[in-house]
């Protein structure tokens, strides 16, 4: 118990910051994404993408798929090694659906160009619920790691 | 974060260890302590009590030449990675991690460093497709691909657990798995006296390839 309170501590923390650069936010009724990135990739052939949605509201959500005109998008989530496709996630009431290297991720498939660092990749969130999100993501250094405050 | 990930690369030696005991008919499976790094210590690497033999690993490498790890490597510091090129987040975070901080190094040290990634994807990542990706990152690494079964066995000599590329049941796409820690050898004993975990970040790696190339722990 004490372990999974300080997860949700940190996570937390890690939102608030994030919440704090709005260079790439996007809001639909209680949902807000923050912290949208995208590291520089090797090639056009694939990416990964990350971002947080916040969801104020008292009443849950899904993802349910992410479009891109720049590319193909599908949802991932990461088990140790493998990465999984999924068709949806969740985002649960006064919570979050967070993408984060190591976890979940938007996975970008045959790009039509290789995204350069200093760029901006749009794309569109489609909920279950909520109006879709449009979130122009800034790609970042490949080496790019998120401030999360420790 | 860190103090999981460490966790996992005990388990994870501990359980190549017992692994290794099982050829000796020993079924003791209590557990073994061989990670010399101090409770709450903030650093990314991890040294093994225990190092690792340099897997005896002769596979194909970019320019579809033979290449052999240990008489390629001997005597050289090498890190060692599994993963694969349509991998879209952590292989290529690991490696671009890796090939930044070595940027940082003076020129003498950089060529002294190999930094060698296996495909755990050897269909889909020919020489060809390996070198393109790799020169996208860093033209001094190594790449090599073959045989999955004489991958998936040197990895596991490493304690790194790969499963072969396969269909997705319910998706019907291509899963390929990757290892999670950066195996580094030292150029005095051509052992793998360290591990790196999927959080370890440029600047770590940074603060550690000089000690590493002198096969010192970071």
């Amino acid at each position: 118990m004490k372990r999974s309170s300080t997860g949700l501590a940190v996570l937390t923390g890690a939102a608030l910051l994030l919440a704090g650069c709005s260079d790439s936010d996007g809001s639909s009724g209680g949902l807000t994404v923050s912290g949208a990135y995208i590291p520089q990739p090797v090639s056009a052939d694939m990416a990964a993408g990350f971002l947080t949605v916040s969801n104020s509201g008292a009443t849950k959500d899904e993802l349910t798929s992410v479009t891109s005109a720049d590319g193909e998008v599908t949802l991932h989530e990461t088990n140790g090694g493998a990465m999984e496709q999924v068709s949806r996630l969740p985002v649960p009431a006064h919570g979050q659906l967070v993408f984060k290297s190591g976890a979940n991720h938007l996975m970008f498939d045959k790009l039509k160009r290789t995204p350069k660092q200093g760029q901006t990749v749009t794309v569109e969130l489609h909920f279950a619920k909520a109006d879709p999100v449009v979130v122009k993501m800034p790609v970042k250094s490949a080496t790019y790691v998120p401030k999360t405050g420790h | 974060m860190r103090k999981k990930m460490f966790a996992a690369a005990a388990l994870v030696a501990a359980a190549t260890l017992t692994l290794s005991a099982c050829g000796s008919g020993d079924d003791s499976s209590s557990p073994v302590s061989v990670v010399s790094e101090e409770a709450g210590s903030d650093k990314a690497a991890t040294v093994l009590d225990q190092p690792f033999e340099k897997p005896d690993l002769v596979l194909t490498d970019t320019k579809g030449e033979k290449y052999d790890l240990r008489a390629a490597t001997k005597g050289r510091p090498t890190l060692i990675y599994f993963g694969y090129t349509h991998c879209p987040d952590i292989c290529p975070l690991t490696m671009n991690n890796i090939a930044v901080a070595k940027k940082q190094l003076p020129k003498s040290e950089q060529d002294k460093l190999t930094v060698v990634f296996v495909t755990t994807d050897p269909d889909r990542d020919t020489p060809a497709e390996l070198g393109k990706w790799l020169k996208g990152i860093d033209t001094q690494f190594v790449g090599l691909t073959g045989d999955f079964s004489t991958i998936q066995a040197s990895a596991r000599t490493l304690g790194i657990s790969i499963e072969p590329t396969h269909k997705d049941k319910k998706t019907g796409k291509t899963v390929s798995v990757h290892g999670t820690q950066v195996v580094a050898f030292s150029p005095k004993t051509d052992a793998g006296y360290v591990l790196y975990g999927e959080d370890a970040t440029v600047d770590d790696y940074t603060k550690d390839l000089p000690k590493l190339i002198k096969g010192q722990n970071p």
